[in-house]
């Protein structure tokens, strides 16, 4: 019953002197505003890393023969038959393996030149990283093993070269490995792709892209650096990188620490780490901001306990107990330290909406953050608003009544 | 949770007939260096009904004495018994309860809570009585309405004269329908049609059964009460009885304010 008309009487002392108590809330609403914005960012990248990487392919790895090797033999490279029998070996553990070539060449069609980068793939590639195909077909088998010079093209290099993204059937001639010959689009496909894809994906719009047969960048010499593949889903990757080092060891005679390992696991843990670090910076300065704005709190409520003395003299006079009046000033000042920190959360939540909007990335923004911010800063103008509140309970009501 | 706890269990119906009544009561100022006399062993009793003022220059220990009897302050030594209870030992929180149900204030300088309505500072004394809401806005509705200020009701103190101010103020002293009723100069800011107006609204309250106790300096006012007390040098000087008091010209039409549920009296309730 009286909690109600404390929170109206806190209401209407804060109303009565707006200015002064905007900007003893503006600590809180910095303090509060910077942990909801940096929390809601570091959320949304972390699932835009998350996402980035279910895209990259979570179970995606690279294997090659380490950069610090100095007796790198002929024998260290891999073949395809290499590839061939890790295959076998592992069984279901590998979904998809491959060399992972790639190589960029000057590409014509009718009057058209345009640049082109061609992915070396196999045909179960869209398997482990679908692509909208919106015309024609993807790579088959036959491609792979006959070594066909057909390509799936990306929809918007198709337009640039062909003046139509429904380019199948539609031919160019490019150079590849010194070798020129005409190239055959069977499919064209579509990949959508947010700002921060694209980024990281590199979509860069100047060049044109396409997927080839693995085959045709491996042929003739058929021996490459690196052994690209994607474990079946759900892998527990620690432990398949160390059986497929020794079993590669094992096949080229070498020590498993020879190899050199790189999965989307690892990278993925680098980019958590680097974003914990930098929420315990940020949190950090959030938490000196807090204080400075609690002090602010105090500074003020201590301001109004005088200022209102003869007020607090009347309501002594008139019935109210110590603790009446301790409660009516806590509550005052956990409303302000409560109402700056909502002003920080709308801040927040709209600079960070208002961001995410402007580089069309989608937002993270937990509720569960947001109610624990709005207590955090209830609970600051409680214990700063303890000192303030309980000189003005302890008051004598005849010197209260007193004073001018 | 906060706010629910029971009040003292001491405010009781009274069985006796006096209100007020001090025995040897002394106040002594300590300062440090000097110590003050302020009262000087004070025995007084006044009777429920009565219509007391207590008057004397400045110094002469009469606002001690209101201190004292409006339980703000404490005295020395000896006892003051109100109401039947011996507030001795009494807690300060516990006082606050005596103040709350048993006194009513009317003060010099009105003191009512600024930037707050004259409906929401009537509301305050039973706020702290915890008295529900929708009670509380009805009977400080109809205390405001009892002192010709109903349609002032959501007016702030800035914007009533001095003497609706003061009207406002008994309004709010009669909210938990006290006993007593104290009111320290409450003519002090007023000029004299506002001060007449006042007091002939105190000669009202004491007609329909209430015990009020007007510390004064000045003898007009004190002419409208029925028995004179003068203070001097922390002592009472003389006692007596006011044969003719100032008759109530009529013109003050309070409707009745107060019920007099102790005496069992009939009150005029506008209630």
């Amino acid at each position: 019953m009286l909690l109600m008309e404390n929170m109206r009487m806190a209401f209407h002392a804060i109303r009565a002197n707006k200015m002064r108590s905007f900007l003893t809330m503006l600590g809180i609403v910095i303090g509060i505003g910077s942990v909801i914005s940096i929390v809601s960012i570091g959320d949304t990248m972390r699932g835009l890393f998350s996402d980035l990487y279910k895209d990259v392919g979570l179970t995606q790895a690279y294997v090659s023969i380490g950069y610090w090797v100095d007796d790198i033999r002929m024998s260290d490279y891999f073949t395809m038959e290499d590839l061939e029998d890790i295959k076998a070996a592992f069984g279901d553990e590998i979904a998809y393996i491959d060399s992972d070539m790639q190589t960029s060449s000057e590409v014509q069609a009718g009057r058209t030149k345009m640049s082109f980068n061609f992915q070396g793939i196999d045909y179960l590639y869209q398997e482990v990283q679908p692509v909208n195909v919106i015309y024609g077909r993807y790579l088959n088998e036959g491609d792979i093993l006959g070594r066909k010079k057909n390509v799936v093209m990306e929809a918007r290099s198709a337009e640039r070269l062909f003046g139509t993204e429904d380019a199948v059937g539609r031919t160019f001639r490019t150079t590849i490995y010194g070798y020129t010959d005409e190239y055959t689009v069977v499919g064209v496909y579509k990949k959508e792709m947010n700002a921060f894809q694209a980024l990281f994906m590199g979509g860069s719009s100047d060049k044109g892209s396409a997927f080839i047969p693995w085959t045709i960048l491996t042929w003739p010499n058929d021996n490459f650096y690196y052994c690209h593949l994607f474990a079946a889903e759900g892998t527990d990757m620690t432990d398949f990188m160390n059986r497929l080092l020794l079993y590669i060891g094992k096949k080229k005679g070498r020590s498993a620490s020879d190899f050199f390992t790189q999965t989307a696991v690892e990278q993925m843990g680098s980019v958590d780490s680097v974003m914990g670090a930098l929420s315990t910076a940020v949190g950090g300065i959030a938490a000196i901001s807090l204080l400075v704005g609690g002090i602010g709190i105090m500074n003020i409520m201590l301001v109004s306990v005088t200022e209102r003395t003869r007020e607090i003299g009347i309501r002594k006079a008139l019935g109210a107990r110590t603790r009446d009046v301790l409660i009516q000033f806590l509550t005052e000042s956990a409303i302000l330290s409560a109402f700056g920190g909502i002003i920080g959360v709308v801040l927040a939540v709209g600079l960070v909406t208002a961001g995410g909007l402007a580089l069309g990335l989608p937002v993270v923004i937990k509720p569960g953050v947001i109610l624990l911010a709005v207590s955090f800063s209830a609970l600051v103008g409680i214990f700063f608003g303890i000192y303030p509140a309980s000189k003005a309970a302890k008051a004598d009501p005849i010197d209260a009544l007193r004073y001018e | 949770m906060l706010g629910r706890k029971k009040l003292p269990s001491f405010i009781t119906e009274n069985v006796t007939s006096d209100l007020i009544r001090l025995e040897n009561l002394v106040k002594i100022y300590d300062t440090g260096a000097i110590k003050v006399l302020g009262l000087k062993k004070i025995n007084l009793t006044i009777k429920r009904g009565e219509f007391v003022a207590i008057m004397g220059h400045s110094g002469s220990g009469k606002s001690t004495l209101m201190n004292i009897l409006g339980c703000l302050d404490r005295p020395t030594l000896g006892h003051y018994y109100l109401d039947g209870i011996d507030t001795e030992g009494l807690s300060s929180d516990e006082l606050s309860a005596v103040r709350n149900l048993k006194i009513g204030f009317v003060f010099q300088s009105f003191n009512l809570i600024s930037r707050t309505s004259a409906q929401k500072n009537v509301e305050l004394p039973m706020t702290y009585a915890r008295i529900p809401k929708k009670h509380r806005s009805a009977r400080a509705l109809e205390l405001l309405d009892c002192v010709g200020l109903s349609a002032r009701a959501s007016h702030m103190p800035n914007e009533l004269s001095g003497g609706q101010r003061q009207r406002v103020a008994i309004a709010r002293a009669l909210a938990n329908e006290p006993p007593l009723i104290l009111a320290d100069e409450p003519t002090g800011n007023l000029d004299t049609a506002a001060s007449i107006e006042i007091m002939e609204i105190f000669s009202e309250l004491h007609e329909a059964g209430a015990t009020v106790v007007v510390v004064t300096h000045e003898e007009n006012i004190a002419a409208f009460t029925k028995r004179i007390i003068r203070f001097s040098d922390g002592q009472i000087i003389s006692d007596e009885i006011n044969p003719t008091p100032t008759e109530r010209s009529g013109v003050v039409h309070t409707k009745g304010l107060y019920k007099n549920k102790n005496a069992g009296e009939e009150g005029t309730a506008c209630c």
